[in-house]
């Protein structure tokens, strides 16, 4: 997960607690020394009980299929080593607050793209057809109007001005609003029997 | 927020003046030295020490339903200063996860098997302050 580390504009510190909530890693930091769950990016117990972090837009994907999108990407200057579990276990999970939705990755592979409303908001959850370790969650809203997509092999398809753009990065490629840029939202992934735990509400997608 | 622990923010401000400076003087030499490495110019941001900053369980708040303290706080260290290096320079297995972010300015990428390590990665993008987490 990616949260933005900073409270109404000012950065923050956050350190390890070394406690689990939920079986799930809690963070103290270091201005209050409040306790904050990680899948949930707030702070559950001390000063700033009820304060929430902004879930940033990332993603999990092979160092292959991120270099090859990114090719200017730098690296964390860490030796690293075979993952042990693959991207087809996880399950990608979208929380609006008021709403969560998490959706399989197999099931998600069978279609290319959803498109999904999540507490209000019109989203499409994506993984690109030509490398399939590669997902990404767009906004839906462009230009003012809501589209619907579709995928094919030359990309991710708007249906109602046939513009065509990259399903992992979002850029217009092709088509009458191809000088534009779908919008990331935030998401995360998770083992699919952990998501209950924190989202004992959540919406499960299987296609 | 208690009375005691407006008292142990005062006490931390008053102590945060010598290592700002020890931290701002490594940072002023760890930029002319490192520059070999790919750094950015963010702000130094104070770490307390987690002994003597407010604990909320520790010091009384009731600990909600199933919350286990296991270890001590930073007893698994947070990468508070990552350093980064081309996509060149490493050699991680092709289908090894990383997690990947993209800004507007650059991107970078995390291995999940390093953050299985240290859970933690305090970082910026773009210039906003960021937490990668695990």
């Amino acid at each position: 997960m990616v949260h933005r580390r900073s409270i109404d504009g000012d950065p923050i510190l956050l350190g390890n607690q070394g406690a689990l909530w939920g079986n799930a890693m809690t963070w103290w930091d270091h201005d209050t020394g409040s306790l904050w769950s990680q899948p949930m990016g707030e702070a559950i117990l001390g000063p700033l009980r009820g304060t929430k972090l902004t879930l940033m837009p990332s993603t999990l994907t092979t160092w292959e299929a991120w270099k090859s999108a990114h090719p200017g990407t730098v690296a964390l200057d860490v030796h690293a080593w075979p993952t042990g579990f693959d991207l087809v276990d996880m399950t990608i999970v979208v929380d609006f607050g008021t709403e969560t939705v998490a959706y399989s990755i197999p099931a998600l592979r069978d279609v290319g793209v959803v498109n999904d409303v999540v507490a209000g908001i019109e989203i499409a959850v994506v993984i690109d057809p030509n490398h399939d370790e590669r997902w990404a969650v767009f906004s839906r809203r462009l230009d003012d109007s809501t589209v619907v997509f579709t995928m094919s092999g030359a990309g991710l398809i708007d249906t109602v001005s046939g513009s065509v753009f990259d399903p992992f990065v979002g850029a217009g490629r092709d088509g009458p609003l191809a000088n534009q840029n779908l919008d990331k939202l935030p998401a995360f992934t998770s083992f699919p029997d952990d998501v209950g735990t924190f989202f004992p509400d959540a919406r499960i997608w299987q296609g | 927020m208690t009375s005691r622990h407006d008292g142990a923010t005062v006490a931390h401000s008053r102590r945060m003046w010598v290592p700002v400076l020890v931290l701002v003087s490594v940072a002023i030499i760890g930029g002319v030295i490192g520059s070999s490495v790919l750094r950015e110019a963010n702000p130094v941001l104070v770490r307390a020490d987690p002994n003597e900053t407010y604990d909320p369980v520790r010091d009384g708040e009731p600990a909600p339903d199933g919350f286990r303290q296991l270890l001590a706080r930073d007893q698994i260290a947070p990468v508070y200063e990552p350093i980064f290096t081309s996509a060149s320079q490493v050699d991680w297995p092709p289908d090894m996860l990383v997690i990947g972010v993209s800004g507007t300015s650059e991107s970078k990428a995390y291995p999940v098997t390093h953050l299985n390590q240290r859970e933690m990665v305090l970082d910026y993008i773009d210039g906003e302050p960021i937490l990668v987490s695990w």
